[in-house]
């Protein structure tokens, strides 16, 4: 009754999601949980990402370098807005909505029309294509998303634990502190709500390239599947510890997409899967609580978020 | 005021320091009146007063949480006034009276301690916590005796406030400060841990020779603690004692020596029914 | 404290699993035998227009298993809807493909392209139908040869005549207006709206003669939300008429458009018969069911007498019907002259 094959292309399909939308996780969970700010910037960043490399690409640049690009666009977008934010003290929530908007009709006009394919053009997916015993799609797709994963993994994992990349951490956790060990935290701030949004933008570049087009409405509601797979992430595997943490957020990305497919493959539209995510979230979040009360552990007052 | 003599090279001075909050509208305060004060290297200050009389207020100008409306801090010949707090903080270690903001939870003591040991030097892509800082670690935490020289990967959120507090501590000191402010930091702690951090601030206070000003409520602390007592009342200095003036003083002569310096009653009954100050009635 | 958390970790993996399993053998369990087809269909959102383009395509595949002597039991339409997400559509596409679908019907710009990237390196064929410029959409290498996998049909529709009515309808002696300002709501984010609105429609007042004389007032939405300000904006402008091309935002929405017009006399005109329907006095248009049909029709070809994607043209929509709303059009102010009447393919009524 079972088909081992589909269930292997399911979980590996959704591993190749998890991956490559992972990036845009990381971004999230970089703002929103390592440096407590609150970062809307995700929506266009991520578009921002996937025009810049597109339009590099169908320019015949080599799309590696266009991806690279993608990235060095995030972390500009990432940094106006945490700018706005530390030196005209426009809050963290606004200044990311500003930008977002703003970078609709900025990647509007980089793109020159709403939809640019790609298809007939040389993409890092069609670059792995040609590589030896890398045929199918799937596999190939895989291979360039683990690569580009475990790059980002190991340099994130790298940097968090780096003299400023503490600094970065410790930002979020209690800014008083931070300036009392002698940091800036403005510098901190900008530094970690830059990289984050260069993530969103190579998730976005990476994304692009695999669907075969950019479509400037293609960042709406990103933000909200950055931050369930980081919620979902955080408490599926309650991980402690920087390493942990981020390998989380992938595996929250990963479930998600999973059950995405999996919804999507039983018939439900997708405007029902906005209502699982929500679900599944739900649930994510509520089981531990429910576990604490049933032993009758002390239970701290509901977090703001 | 009783001024102090002193032979020690000054490290710290203030003139004519003045912080007013709420300006101009009818909250109006004046925290700090025209301030003067003279720190020597290797004092250990005391600080007393009752609420509102400027002790936190003080620290945090000395700090560079606030700037003065006027006056100058001058700090190893240096005029620090107009530092910000991130900048001041390369020279100055700070305790806080809440355990929970001179920590960061989410982080482990060992990470704690990286982010303190940098403070005052440029922090750049190495990573923080080698083998030789984590010797340096285990070497400062060892003499609390808390144990917690064996936890450098636990996180610091699992710790109690005592816990912290001692941390807090080290770490304010780890990175050599020239000046080193403590904000009621034994307040909160239970009277065990109170009596190992306050052991600690003197042990270190002793070894490193570290210039420190320490806030409190509790008059016997400044008694017995410290080589110079100061009493603040309503943003002034009103009683300035050094080792000698203060060697044999009672709380009740503190109270009179108060009375007599401001001109007023000293009234404020939660520093005299604070559990180090409360009187007996034979002292009366 | 250590088995604790191995324990949680091997029961989330475990309820992945469980929950894998379970989805898996609730969706996709039956075995078909071997002489079914399975089409798989997906759009971009739901709209009537697309949706009437969906149930031709079904309709007509199942006549032309008729034609070949086969029942309509012989086909499995798997139909999904991306509800807008565009993430969505590559996953869906990626479905269809490891499903083994025999042919995947896309509907709309997004699917198409996304359908067009996962069937590379198989040999599952696409037919695409309501996309304006599947070329633009590199979906094709020209129109008479498309020289891969996907073809289908296209919804442009010519400006000309659409802009024509309007003209005849303002000058008609009931009515005795002039065209000096048109104004036009699109969302200008969707690629055959920027096509009809900066291309065709530039060309069409060309063709007509009316360059110059008559202003083109845009107004752009990106949302349904935003529709009833952009209407406003019209409104204040004192355009004489409004047209909305085939634009899958607007007419989703059109009801927001439809109100401001009839409130302030301002005639409208659509560019599809399921728009007029709603609120529009009328159109040349398509219907967006024969669209549909027609691309079911070239499906059936493929799928049931072996005819090659690659070389059937691209084919545009089969018939410009006239469609007209005499009673909205009264509530828009205007009276449709009575020989336009006559040559209506259909009128609609309330």
């Amino acid at each position: 009754m079972l088909d081992p094959t589909a269930v292997g292309h399911l979980l590996g399909f959704s591993l190749y999601e998890g991956l490559v939308y992972g990036f845009l996780a990381l971004g999230v969970y970089l703002t929103f949980r390592v440096l407590a700010f609150p970062d809307l910037t995700v929506d266009g960043s991520f578009v921002l990402g996937a025009a810049v490399a597109a339009v590099l690409i169908i320019y015949g640049v080599n799309p590696f370098l266009a991806t690279l690009a993608a990235l060095g666009a995030g972390l500009c977008a990432g940094l106006i807005t945490s700018l706005l934010n530390t030196k005209l003290r426009i809050p963290a929530l606004l200044a990311s909505i500003l930008v977002m908007v703003a970078l609709y009709s900025i990647n509007l006009r980089i793109m020159g029309r709403p939809n640019l394919p790609l298809l007939r053009e040389t993409t890092i997916f069609s670059l792995a294509s040609q590589l030896p015993g890398l045929e199918t799609r799937l596999v190939y797709q895989l291979v360039v998303a683990v690569v580009l994963a475990a790059i980002v993994f190991f340099a994130l994992n790298w940097f968090l634990r780096t003299e400023i990349g503490l600094a970065l951490r410790a930002t979020g956790d209690n800014e008083q502190m931070v300036r009392g060990a002698g940091v800036d935290t403005d510098k901190t701030t900008i530094l970690g709500v830059s990289i984050a949004n260069g993530l969103v933008a190579l998730s976005g570049g990476v994304v692009a390239q695999a669907q075969g087009f950019v479509d400037v409405n293609m960042g709406i509601g990103m933000i909200i599947i950055g931050l369930a797979a980081v919620i979902i992430g955080e408490a599926l595997f309650r991980p402690k510890g920087v390493a942990r943490l981020l390998l989380a957020t992938l595996g929250g990305t990963f479930v998600y997409r999973l059950v995405l497919s999996l919804a999507l493959r039983a018939g439900m539209a997708p405007g029902d899967l906005k209502l699982i995510t929500a679900v599944i979230v739900i649930i994510a979040l509520a089981v531990p609580y429910l576990q604490k009360r049933i032993r009758r552990e002390w239970l701290p007052p509901a977090p703001r978020w | 005021m009783i001024t102090p003599m002193s032979e020690n090279k000054s490290l710290l001075k203030l003139k004519r320091i003045s912080k007013i909050f709420s300006k101009g509208t009818v909250d109006e305060v004046r925290a700090l009146d025209k301030i003067d004060l003279d720190v020597n290297s290797g004092d250990y200050i005391a600080i007393i007063g009752s609420n509102g009389a400027g002790k936190t207020t003080l620290l945090n100008v000395i700090a560079g949480v606030y700037p003065p409306e006027s006056g100058e801090i001058i700090l190893n010949g240096r005029n620090i006034t107009r530092l910000c707090e991130y900048r001041c903080a390369n020279f100055v270690g700070r305790v806080y009276q809440d355990p929970h903001v001179g920590t960061a939870a989410k982080m482990t003591i060992e990470e704690n301690m990286a982010m303190a040991l940098l403070r005052g030097q440029p922090r750049g892509l190495r990573v923080a916590a080698n083998k030789q800082r984590r010797e340096l670690f285990r070497a400062a935490l060892t003499p609390l005796g808390l144990g917690l020289e064996k936890r450098l990967n636990a996180l610091v959120g699992t710790l109690s406030g005592g816990q912290r507090q001692a941390l807090a501590l080290v770490m304010a000191n780890l990175s050599k400060p020239a000046i080193l402010l403590l904000d009621e930091h034994i307040a909160t702690l239970d009277p065990r841990t109170a009596q190992i951090v306050l052991d600690l601030t003197d042990m270190v206070v002793k070894r490193e020779k570290m210039t420190t000003i320490m806030v409190t409520h509790n008059m016997e602390l400044a008694l017995r603690h410290g080589n110079r007592l100061i009493m603040m009342h309503k943003g002034r200095i009103v009683v300035d004692m050094n080792q000698e003036q203060k060697a044999d003083l009672t709380i009740h002569d503190l109270v009179v020596a108060f009375e007599r310096a401001s001109g007023e009653e000293f009234a404020d009954d939660s520093v005299l029914l604070h559990p180090g100050n409360v009187v007996g009635i034979s002292d009366l | 404290m250590k088995n604790k958390r191995i324990l949680k970790l091997v029961g989330s993996v475990c309820m992945v699993a469980v929950l894998t399993l379970t989805l898996v053998l609730v969706s996709g369990c039956a075995e078909e035998p071997e002489d079914i087809y399975k089409i798989g269909i997906f759009q971009i959102l739901s709209h009537p227009a697309l949706d009437s383009a969906r149930e031709g395509f079904k309709d007509a595949f199942k006549a032309g298993l008729e034609d070949v002597g086969l029942n309509e039991t012989k086909v499995v339409f798997t139909e999904r809807n991306a509800a807008g997400s565009m993430d969505v559509c590559y996953t869906i596409a990626d479905y269809f493909v490891s499903e083994g679908v025999d042919l995947i019907c896309a509907i709309a710009t997004p699917c198409v392209i996304a359908a067009a990237t996962a069937v590379e390196g198989t040999d599952i064929p696409v037919v695409f139908n309501s996309v304006t410029e599947p070329m633009d959409a590199g979906v094709v290498n020209n129109w008479t040869v498309p020289g891969g996998q996907v073809t289908g049909v296209s919804d442009i529709a010519p400006v000309d005549p659409q802009i024509q009515l309007i003209l005849d309808v303002l000058e008609a002696p009931a009515n005795n207006l002039t065209l000096n300002k048109l104004g036009v709501m699109y969302n200008a984010g969707e690629d055959n709206s920027v096509y009809q609105v900066d291309v065709q429609l530039v060309e069409a007042l060309d063709n007509l003669g009316l360059t110059g004389n008559v202003t083109v007032v845009k107004a752009t939405v990106s949302t349904g939300a935003d529709i009833p300000a952009a209407a406003q904006t019209l409104v204040d402008a004192a355009v004489d008429a409004i047209w909305v091309p085939t634009d899958n935002t607007v007419v989703a929405g059109i009801e927001g458009l439809v109100g401001p017009c009839e409130d302030n006399d301002i005639p409208l005109v659509a560019a599809d018969v399921a728009t007029v329907e709603r609120g529009a006095l009328g159109c040349w248009g398509l219907d967006y069911y024969d669209i549909g049909y027609a691309s079911g029709e070239m499906a059936a070809e493929i799928l049931l007498e072996g005819a090659n994607p690659a070389t059937m043209p691209v084919q545009t929509a089969p018939m410009n019907l006239l469609y007209l709303y005499p009673e909205e059009a009264e509530r828009q102010g205007v009276t449709i002259p009575q020989d336009l009447l006559d040559q209506a393919t259909e009128i609609i009524e309330d």
